[in-house]
């Protein structure tokens, strides 16, 4: 679908959730607590903790852990598995475990069972992708190393110094200690982000090292274990894991099916073959409430559309031009012709869920003029052909097609739309920096803070910065952010750096998406929550 | 790819340089060569006219389009998403706000490109392969037989949906060139079976022998004398298949394997069209009806110069 990343916690208080679906309770009688729900998704790229950071696996995942740390409705951070997380100075952090979680092999959880794997995480020769989440942690440094001569080059990284990091130590079989090389006051919140699950003793096949296949049935401490194995392009199965001390879900199983077309899930909806979709494909949201009535509803969501520049690429390398094409889009039009007003223009760089949100950080640059782009265009020379990319697996086409006009219309250039297959493949393009043109990306924050909205994506070290952005003064503000004392002044901070992101816009931002999600007669109490991911300890089917 | 097997299946052994029977209740004054023969039919065939009319219809689409509708296909803007028909526009407006009619002109030569570079590609095949195996006949004619055999019991979309995957790594373009390419390679074999049978029924002829016996070599054999008399049933396939080549490139447009953006397609657009087709029905409408007829136009005309040439073939 899309980069997105999804907070871990299935978990979300019940007394929040029943008042937001409320109204079904009274059906129970006919409730089946053994039936199966079908949910759809896209093909996961990966599905382990450290290496998932695509919507599809970390929906699949947070099924498979129980985080720990949950968010309640004004997202903060309440402990799930933990028991508690404290500390004095946001700088060492103590984490004390729930007793009597096991995975779904019969071990029993331990403060281990969560430093192997973050250590398995970080070191740098592992590569997984979410390895960017513990560099907050003392001694990660010393867990990477830098190839010499960029990763083209003939000579291979050196080995790094250390292969665990110095700043996690355990206490007892339930409690562990996590010094952070700098205080940073969201720790706890990030906890609840999927690259933080622990990993049980056979997931390696010795220290440091996962076993290849272990993706392919990854175990647990959940409500759900894995039924059979992840069937590639088809189904990934799980059933309830009944030695789950946590909140017990309320259905037997579920299958996630892996779908290539929105379009062909939403069909299957309507026949009931699939009893979730929790993204309805734009083109069938005009006709959604006619096909299910009240199956079709609508949930904020946090997740934030936007364009990117390849911005290593000379043709977008100059600031003016990538201004004059945001200029020259007019959000507002595609959100009514396009999206029929199922989404909302962005013209910020966080998502209005997050404290620190502004309305209309972007200022002039958001603002849609033609005249002024086109002028401002010539004078940036800015490139006569355009290629916008897009994956197809996600609903994109149109309003892609639609921005290519506008651009087209305002600029007078020459604007291509091309799909890529998979977000996979995209992304594999844009690293391996093949020009793909101007591209597509969404994103889902990892934990309520508006860091999320910001670190990953432009902090030079960021673990999705496709666009090669660096600004020494961005990632400095970030950095005094995340140390400052109270979140007050962290978000101030927050602010100045997206500030700076309005100057410069290595992305312009487009939209503010909700869930439109649609079910089948099948289920009941389908909750789809900020991450864009459906509740499944809410969630029933019906006998 | 029926109807193309169909023709191959039929024979199609007019007779080379013999004069046909007389067709009709009519006996032709006097006699006639075969292609004089042939028009006599042609000119009192209907269907001939009115297939020979529309194809002259795609292909002045194809080549001049600004002569049928003026605006820009390419000039959208959804400010007139599903707008009604006003100005040159009489088909209205679709979900981007396109012309519809002007896309579907514009469509044509896409179609019409990659359906005739398509056939030049299987006739060049197919002639080559036909005239090799029928001529030398023996081991020859075995070994490319058999290979006409493998590439025919490929399935077609199958094996152009692996092909256009790997041609399309190559992004650059509108991706005409891959679908021929594909086309090309998968499509050769029924005009490759009909080139061989008649050459294997034009090389028995008396006139062969004489030839060979004056000293002329395989090659003069069988370009001057073998190939004339054995390219009607030729001519008359592949026609047939300009149609279904047409046909199968909107399908492959239709699945996003075939041509892409900014070519103007058919199949594209019935694609992008099917979607919110509860919404508006003349976008869809428009490119299938065009597509039907360009495809069928092709079909009749080859139909109908089959049974111009084969007037047997009508009883």
């Amino acid at each position: 679908m899309q980069v997105r990343r999804l907070i871990a916690g299935t978990v979300v208080p019940l007394a929040v959730t029943a008042g937001l679906v409320g109204c079904n309770s009274g059906d129970s009688a006919k409730v089946d607590p053994d039936g199966v729900v079908s949910i759809q998704i896209a093909e996961p790229q990966h599905m382990t903790p450290a290496n998932s950071n695509d919507a599809s696996g970390i929906q699949v995942l947070s099924a498979l852990f129980a985080p720990l740390v949950s968010y309640d409705d004004s997202f903060k951070p309440v402990p799930d598995a933990a028991e508690s997380v404290e500390s004095q100075d946001h700088k060492t952090w103590t984490i004390k475990l729930k007793d009597g979680y096991t995975f779904h092999n019969g071990e029993k959880v331990t403060a281990d069972n969560y430093i192997d794997a973050w250590n398995y995480a970080a070191y740098g020769p592992n590569a997984q992708n979410n390895g960017f989440f513990f560099s907050r942690i003392g001694g990660y440094a010393a867990t990477q190393s830098k190839d010499p001569d960029g990763a083209e080059g003939p000579e291979k990284a050196p080995t790094p110094k250390a292969k665990t990091m110095s700043g996690l130590k355990k206490v007892d079989d339930l409690t562990f200690q996590v010094t952070l090389s700098a205080p940073f006051t969201e720790f706890e919140t990030m906890l609840g982000y999927s690259a933080f699950y622990p990993l049980p003793k056979a997931a390696f096949s010795a220290p440091g090292v996962v076993k290849e296949d272990f993706e392919s049935a990854p175990i647990g401490n959940g409500p759900f274990m894995m039924n059979g194995k992840w069937e590639h392009d088809a189904k990934v199965e799980v059933a309830k894991y009944d030695g789950y001390p946590g909140a017990k879900p309320k259905v037997g199983g579920v299958e996630f099916r892996i779908y290539l077309q929105p379009s062909a899930a939403y069909a299957d909806v309507l026949s009931d073959n699939l009893d979730v979709i929790p993204q309805i494909p734009t083109e069938s949201i005009p006709t959604a409430p006619d096909d299910l009535g009240d199956r079709f509803q609508r949930s904020s969501a946090s997740q934030f559309q936007f364009l990117a520049f390849p911005t290593f690429e000379q043709e977008f390398s100059n600031p003016d031009v990538r201004k004059a094409i945001s200029k020259a889009i007019d959000r507002d039009e595609i959100v009514r012709s396009v999206f029929k007003g199922s989404q909302q223009s962005a013209r910020s760089f966080v998502s209005p869920v997050v404290a620190g949100y502004r309305e209309n950080t972007c200022g002039d640059a958001c603002e849609f003029n033609p005249q002024a782009a086109k002028q401002l265009y010539q004078q940036a020379g800015g490139p006569s052909k355009i290629t916008l990319s897009y994956n197809s697996d996600g609903p994109h086409k149109d309003w892609i097609d639609a921005t290519c006009n506008q651009l087209n219309a305002n600029l007078g250039v020459e604007c291509t739309a091309v799909p890529e297959a998979k977000i996979a493949d995209l992304l594999d393009k844009v690293e391996a920096k093949t020009p793909v043109g101007i591209f597509r990306l969404g994103w889902i924050m990892d934990y309520p803070s508006m860091e999320s909205y910001l670190n990953p994506l432009y902090s030079t070290t960021g673990s999705s910065n496709y666009y090669g952005y660096s600004n020494g003064d961005f990632d400095r503000l970030l950095e005094e952010g995340s140390k400052a004392a109270t979140q007050e002044e962290s978000i101030k901070k927050y602010q100045q750096a997206e500030d700076i992101l309005a100057r410069e816009l290595p992305v312009i931002p487009l939209r503010f998406t909700q869930n439109n999600f649609g079910y089948s007669t099948r289920v009941q109490n389908v909750v789809v929550d900020l991450f864009s991911r459906i509740d499944l300890t809410q969630i029933e089917v019906l006998g | 790819m029926s109807d193309l097997e169909m023709a191959a299946t039929t024979e199609l052994g007019a007779r080379p340089g013999e004069v046909p029977p007389a067709a009709g209740g009519t006996p032709p004054p006097k006699t006639r060569s075969l292609a004089g023969d042939a028009w006599y039919d042609l000119r009192r065939n209907w269907i001939f006219w009115v297939a020979a009319a529309l194809v002259v219809l795609v292909v002045l689409m194809a080549v001049a389009p600004g002569l049928f509708s003026s605006a820009d296909p390419t000039a959208c803007n959804t400010r007139r998403q599903y707008a009604g028909p006003s100005g040159g526009a009489i088909l209205g407006y679709d979900f981007q706000g396109c012309d519809v009619f002007s896309r579907t002109v514009h469509g044509a030569r896409a179609s019409v490109l990659v359906g005739l570079f398509a056939v030049l590609l299987t006739g060049v095949i197919g002639l080559v392969f036909g005239m090799l195996a029928g001529y030398f006949g023996g081991w020859l004619d075995a070994l490319l037989s058999r290979v006409i055999d493998v590439v025919l019991g490929i399935p077609l979309l199958l094996a152009a949906i692996v092909l256009s995957k790997r041609l399309a790594a190559d992004r650059s373009g509108s991706g005409i060139v891959s679908v021929v390419i594909v086309l090309g390679i998968l499509g050769w074999t029924t005009a490759a079976r009909v080139m061989r049978s008649s050459v294997l029924a034009a090389r028995s002829q008396d006139y062969v022998a004489a030839a060979r016996m004056l000293g002329a070599g395989p090659l003069r054999i069988m370009w001057r004398h073998i190939l004339p008399n054995a390219l009607a049933p030729f001519i008359v396939v592949l026609t047939i298949a300009l149609g279904t080549f047409i046909a199968t490139e909107a399908t492959l447009s239709f699945l996003n394997i075939g041509l892409r953006p900014p070519a103007i397609s058919w199949g594209i657009d019935i694609a992008t069209a099917g979607k919110h087709v509860r919404e508006a029905a003349m976008p869809l409408i428009a490119p299938s009806l065009f597509l039907t007829l360009t495809v069928l136009a092709f079909i009749m005309l080859g139909d109908a110069i089959r049974d111009a040439f084969d007037p047997k073939l009508r009883r």
